[in-house]
């Protein structure tokens, strides 16, 4: 156990294998202990990348200087390397922090529901596997294969339980993403062509050298794909049907982290290699993503059912982490933005999902109308709920609070006005679609037709808090992760 | 409206790829010549031909993950598979039936050879899984073989069991200071060892993928 970056891909590989020899349903423990024991690691290859040195996290110079592994001792461009610099290391400890309670959350939620768990944990292994192999890669080919895990076991997750609407759903999903896939692999093509080299540490040196056409039809694809997978405005269609269908774990690992592994790799690309071709059209995401604030937001006020409206909520949230491509310049505020907006929203949304769950799973139904007068059977729940809430709305002290005001802070040292107008706009939008949700629960009484409410189950309420909680909490530790987000070993 | 859409899509489809095609065209040489890097390490890599290298050694992470999606994409295929199952093909034709008994053990002398041609020619454990998996497709098709309903413990080791081989390797190598580095003087036996565990697996999952859902 010495080596924390090879072990977090192997592991959770390992486990998942073992789920699925051990037969339908079962292995549910021994994910749970493989991603304690991922935490861990994260954990400890957080605090080695912690106790290097610091330099912009994503800059051309930080991929170069990070904790390296050189797999099979070949080196880069021969071989294929795994590389961890802060930002890394943020995105394990949120997949693995965010993993660890939705799993104990899924075990509860899922017993005695044979059809929909049988390949779960499995589903679940390779999923994080292809997380983590993700954040570590640093060589294009390596990553489109690390994509491809981590979309296939998503849409398996979506299609699971096997209803005609979920399968629908899937094949969507599917399909979005496979398109993505594709128009990533074109560019990785073309660039191979253009250079002989996938490996991003050799290329970003070559591309800031001379950038031939192919290269600029390249970096247009594979940032087009990515925005089809990270379901940026308009490109949002196939999310609310594939979130908010899923069963609620199912849902919580979806809007937490899938969305967010696509995110960080545009991040990555367009902080490393395509850093000079990128400038010019870095309004564009900008632009969308404001526009993925608004939309999102007004769909999630007007949706009828809870999980379509928190899915909504996660169209509108991830239009946050694309204002800050104008603003990404030398004092780093808008990287440290982004990453404060991927850590506070993964946290929230995976609360707030687990606490809609709780509520579906109780009153058996899945309209906002009726959790009516639920707030006195499910005091926990709802807290969690609003805790979450204060997140995505931005109130102090929570995380994401500090995500916001280090954009508005970026925005404001650029001169971008509009943009601070609708970071505003946008926690107002949240706060009435998360306040419709309360008001219902806490002041209506409920229609006595409906007043049957199943018996729930505290360990779902507490794994909902937990994550509801540290997603407020991570608001006061922010400090911490802005200097790992800016440190480089 | 509808044929303009089309015209539509068909213009800007043929525009992008003419696009593509001009970009092409005036690609500069590579400047990195990975096949040069190949060539010079081929004596330390375990094996005689630079494409099973490539895939084994050099970039066997690469394929490590790959087999763990072919992998995924058999647990997906069940996950969604109808849990009822009628057993068995319908039409059994007795010359379909005489050719396939003929023809299923020729298919596995040749992906036998196959696996081992991989070491010096083109081939290889994808090569082989393939036929092997083709041969089970026959069977099934000369109604020789029943369609499979949720796999057995014994099933499952076989599909998952290259996956594990060569997963167990990848770790047990990390002794040797990396993940899949392979000892120069152990690396032909080694990649041997993983392909053909490969090839069984690899069988089993692409038959799976027809015969679960048949």
């Amino acid at each position: 156990m010495t080596d924390p970056l090879a072990w977090l891909i192997l592991l959770p590989l390992f486990w998942a294998t073992g789920a699925f020899l051990l037969g339908p349903g079962r292995g549910a423990r021994l994910a749970i202990a493989g991603v304690a024991v991922q935490l861990w690691l994260a954990f400890a290859l957080a605090a080695k990348v912690g106790a290097g040195g610091t330099a912009p996290a994503g800059s051309a110079a930080s991929m170069g200087t990070a904790i390296k592994h050189a797999i099979g001792g070949w080196g880069a461009p021969l071989g294929i390397d795994l590389a961890a610099d802060g930002l890394t290391a943020v995105m394990l400890l949120l997949t693995q922090g965010v993993a660890l309670p939705l799993l104990l959350f899924a075990r509860g939620y899922f017993a005695g529901d044979s059809a929909a768990v049988r390949y779960f944990w499995p589903l679940t292994g390779f999923l994080l596997a292809g997380f983590n192999a993700l954040f570590l890669a640093a060589d294009l080919f390596n990553l489109y294969v690390t994509l491809e895990l981590v979309g296939l076991a998503a849409v398996g997750m979506v299609a699971m339980s096997g209803t005609a609407a979920q399968i629908a759903a899937a094949l969507r999903y599917l399909f979005a993403t496979l398109i993505g896939s594709g128009m990533y692999l074109l560019g990785v093509a073309l660039i191979y062509g253009a250079y002989g080299t996938v490996s991003i540490v050799t290329l970003t040196p070559l591309v800031n050298a001379d950038a031939p056409t192919a290269v600029k039809i390249a970096g247009g694809l594979m940032l087009l794909g990515l925005m089809l997978k990270t379901a940026l405005f308009p490109f949002h269609y196939w999310l609310p049907p594939a979130h908010g269908g899923a069963p609620a774990p199912v849902s919580a690992l979806l809007s937490a982290l899938v969305v967010k592994a696509s995110f960080y790799l545009i991040l990555r690309l367009w902080t490393g290699p395509f850093a000079p071709l990128a400038d010019a059209v870095a309004w564009l995401p900008a632009l969308l993503g404001s526009a993925a604030i608004l939309w999102g937001s007004w769909q999630a006020i007007r949706a009828v059912r809870l999980k379509m409206l928190v899915a909504w909520s996660t169209v509108a949230q991830l239009g946050y982490l694309f204002l800050i491509f104008p603003l990404l310049g030398a004092d780093g505020l808008a990287l440290q933005a982004g990453g404060m907006q991927v850590v506070a929203h993964g946290l929230a949304k995976a609360a707030m999902f687990a606490a809609v769950g709780v509520l579906i799973h109780v009153t058996g139904r899945d309209a906002v109308a009726d959790v009516a007068g639920a707030a006195s059977r499910m005091p926990v729940t709802l807290f969690a709920f609003g805790l979450a809430g204060v997140t995505l709305m931005g109130l102090p002290p929570s995380g994401g609070f500090l995500a916001k005001w280090l954009l508005i802070e970026a925005a404001l040292a650029q001169g971008q006005w509009w943009m601070v107008a609708v970071i505003l706009s946008g926690g107002l939008l949240a706060a009435v679609y998360v306040f419709r949700v309360l008001r219902q629960a806490f002041l209506l009484v409920p229609n006595e037709r409906r007043h049957r409410f199943a018996k729930s189950a505290p360990l779902l309420e507490w794994m909902a808090f937990a994550l509801a909680a540290a997603s407020v909490l991570v608001g006061l530790r922010g400090m911490e992760i802005v200097r790992l987000l800016g440190a480089v070993a | 409206m509808k044929p303009l859409k089309h015209l539509t899509l068909i213009l800007a489809a043929s525009a992008f790829a003419a696009l593509l095609i001009a970009a092409m065209f005036a690609l500069p040489p590579p400047t990195v010549n990975l096949a040069a890097s190949v060539a010079a390490d081929m004596d330390r890599s375990g094996t005689a031909h630079p494409v099973t290298a490539v895939l084994l050694n050099f970039r066997g992470y690469d394929t490590l993950l790959e087999i763990g999606v072919l992998l995924l994409a058999l647990l997906v295929v069940l996950a969604v598979s109808p849990r009822e199952q009628h057993a068995g093909s319908a039409a059994a034709e007795p010359v379909l039936q005489m050719l396939a008994r003929i023809a299923v053990p020729l298919m596995l002398l040749a992906a036998g050879y196959l696996l081992w041609a991989g070491a010096y020619r083109p081939g290889g454990a994808f090569q082989a899984g393939a036929v092997l998996g083709a041969a089970a497709v026959l069977l099934f098709l000369a109604g020789l073989l029943p369609g499979w309903n949720a796999p057995t413990l014994r099933l499952r080791w076989g599909l998952a069991g290259g996956f594990l081989v060569f997963l167990a390797v990848a770790a047990a190598l990390l002794g040797q200071g990396a993940l899949l580095r392979y000892p120069p003087e152990a690396a032909g036996a080694l990649i041997l060892l993983i392909e053909a565990a490969l090839t069984v697996s690899l069988g089993l999952i692409l038959a799976g993928l027809f015969l679960f859902l048949s």
